[in-house]
């Protein structure tokens, strides 16, 4: 069947009406705008957050659970299934969280293929004071070039260098949070006192800044055998092992492979930051609820536009009817107005929030607060635009649909008669 | 001559707000190329007769047969297609789509039956303009034209897809009395030399004088019998 005569009639009645035909249009463009900036920004931060977090948090981290408790000794000499063994208040082993063999377990797994880079580790709270100012903070002991390959520390520093910790004896790299609160400067001695009493002066030789606030906010790193030396142990004391992976979805399932192999704790990043995904998943349901019901709104726009215009068009649609178009043809003339609104209103709504977020993103905002970041990281990924034109245009056929189908039903001898 | 219509014991009642038998027991024929008029006083339910017989209003008893096809029977679609192919309609108020040209109006139904091409169209709608002498009104939004304009315009509507009858119901009802002469003459012209059957409603006992065949309805009844 020839199309023509209704896309002809379709052109005419929209353009005839324009007035009508942009305001119903603004509301697609305006419901499709928010979808793309709100999805941008939301997921945009997500992301960024996300990439901070597994290039900040190793893939896999290994270590020795410290709350591991013995079974009571008596289960030794009760082995009978019939006798019940109670141990109240059984504590913690009194014993170090030391990865024996530690140093072994890491030619091990750098011997692995999916692995890209071990850095064994071991870590101490610790006070450090600068002058009046005491601050709590975590001193990591790392190997600063294998640490660095796994997390590119480098390019998070603010102020002098990596290298400095090896070159520097005594050296410290403190966060820029933990920094902040000292009042300490690059090249600055401070004082840093283990929970063991043992008290080490140190040098500021770097200050580092992630974009994540927990971490600047109480790391710093030393080499590790300044570490050890803090914690009065050994030289082949390690407490973590740290693994960066070619492929960070196989995380979870070697992280359980090395559990069993070592007998020690493996977890991988996303056990790590559990938490924060299961607010990111809140976040986006109430993302797309905003959005739905933006686009719900706009849809009763178009709905109401369109009840209108055929309440005005009765005539017109009685005389289509009387020189031979059919019911059909009718509700398509209607449908296909709606669905050409959601079309070009939609076009002009994905170009007007790509343009929104595009300026958003060039512009330095400095949000402080969960995650640290000069510019606001915006999503541009095109799954977005397209789920949102898609939801733009089955929206407005709905809305378009309803109308269309009343006025299919348009009996055209009513309106003669009532002549 | 060919039968283009007829009615067997055609009632029709309406129910608001009191039952009310409009037309009772019509039986008629249109021949091919008949000019034939319906006239009576107001009321009397001309104007219900033509709705009824041209596939308009479907709510009767009785039996109307166009070519011999019961209308009754078709569907939507078909009827659609009926009115689209072999049936043209002239209203009092000239119906026309007022947001298009006079052209795109008469071009319509020719654009709906897609037998043309649109060029081929084009050219047939102006040449029907042009015996009704509006070429010159043909880009024209048909809102900007005069009732007697519009009134030609719908005829030039009505004739484009060649319908085997044409309806009219008071063509010349909203139009002063040169106008009306003029519309009416060029009805009469279609009917005398190209044989093209019509069927109109009209109270002006003038014109229908001048048909091939009154029709005379009394409170739902015609009056003459069918001398065919």
């Amino acid at each position: 069947m020839n199309r023509l005569p209704i896309l002809k009639i379709v052109i005419t009645h929209l353009t005839s009406r324009k007035r009508q035909t942009i305001v119903s249009m603004l509301g697609v463009t305006f419901g499709i705008t928010v979808f793309i900036f709100q999805a941008g920004v939301i997921t945009g931060l997500q992301d960024f957050f996300i990439e901070k977090t597994i290039n900040s948090t190793a893939h896999i981290q290994i270590y020795q659970d410290k709350n591991q408790k013995s079974p009571p000794v008596l289960l030794n000499v009760y082995e009978d299934e019939q006798t019940w063994v109670s141990v109240p208040n059984i504590k913690s082993k009194n014993e170090l969280p030391k990865l024996k063999r530690g140093l072994q377990i890491v030619e091990i797994l750098e011997s692995y293929p999916e692995v890209i880079g071990v850095s064994p580790s071991l870590s101490t709270q610790a006070i450090l004071k600068l002058g009046v100012a005491d601050v709590s903070g975590v001193i990591n002991g790392v190997n600063i070039r294998k640490e660095n390959r796994l997390f590119d520390l480098e390019k998070d520093m603010v102020n002098g260098s990596i290298i400095r910790l090896e070159t520097v004896n005594n050296g410290i790299i403190l966060g820029s949070g933990l920094a902040e609160s000292l009042g300490a400067l690059l090249n600055d001695n401070i004082t840093v006192v283990s929970p063991g009493g043992v008290a080490l002066q140190m040098k500021v030789v770097g200050i580092l800044d992630t974009g994540l606030r927990d971490l600047d906010n109480n790391r710093a790193y030393s080499s590790i055998r300044n570490t050890q030396k803090l914690m009065n142990v050994t030289g082949s004391y390690i407490t973590d092992i740290k693994i960066k992976l070619n492929d960070v979805d196989q995380a979870g399932m070697l992280a359980r492979e090395f559990q069993s192999r070592f007998g020690y704790s493996a977890e991988d990043w996303k056990q790590a930051n559990e938490g924060i995904f299961s607010v990111f998943r809140i976040q986006n349901i109430v993302t797309y609820l905003v959005i739905i019901s933006i686009l719900l709104v706009s849809g009763f726009g178009i709905f109401n536009i369109l009840s209108m215009m055929i309440y005005e068009k009765m005539n017109d649609i009685a005389i289509l009817k009387s020189i031979g178009y059919t019911d059909i043809d009718i509700r398509n003339i209607f449908l296909l107005e709606a669905v050409f609104i959601g079309f070009i209103g939609g076009l002009i709504g994905l170009l007007i929030g790509f343009v929104i977020s595009w300026i958003t993103s060039v512009i330095p905002t400095n949000i402080e607060g969960f995650v640290s970041s000069e510019y606001l990281n915006i999503n541009f990924d095109p799954a977005f635009y397209l789920l949102a034109f898609v939801f733009g245009l089955v929206a407005t056929s709905i809305a378009g649909y309803l109308p269309a189908r009343k006025a299919s039903k348009i009996d055209p001898i009513n309106i003669i008669r009532s002549q | 001559m060919k039968k283009v219509l007829e009615t067997k014991s055609l009632n029709k009642y309406f129910y608001k707000p009191v039952e009310f038998h409009v037309l009772k027991d019509i039986n008629l024929s249109i021949y091919s190329g008949e000019f034939v008029s319906i006239v009576g006083p107001s009321g009397s339910g001309k104007s219900t007769l033509l709705y009824a017989i041209s596939s308009l209003d479907r709510e009767y008893e009785g039996e109307v047969l166009f070519n011999n096809t019961e209308l009754k029977s078709l569907t939507n679609q078909k009827l659609a297609h009926l009115r689209n192919r072999s049936i043209g309609f002239i209203f009092q108020f000239h119906y026309l789509l007022a947001d298009f040209t006079a052209l795109d109006n008469v071009m319509l139904p020719g654009l709906k039956l897609g037998k043309l091409s649109h060029e081929e169209l084009e050219e047939k709608a102006m040449q029907k303009l042009d015996l009704l002498g509006i070429a010159d009104q043909a880009t024209k939004k048909v809102n900007r034209l005069s009732g007697g304009q519009q009134q030609r315009v719908s005829v030039a509507r009505a004739l484009i897809n060649e319908p085997r009858i044409i309806f009219c119901d008071e063509p010349t009802g909203n139009l002063d009395s040169k106008n009306a002469k003029v519309v009416f003459d060029m009805l009469k012209n279609l009917t005398r030399e190209f044989d093209q059957t019509i069927l109109m409603v009209t109270h002006d006992d003038s014109f229908s004088s001048e048909t091939d065949r009154q029709i005379q309805l009394l409170d739902g009844k015609i009056l003459n019998r069918e001398t065919r």
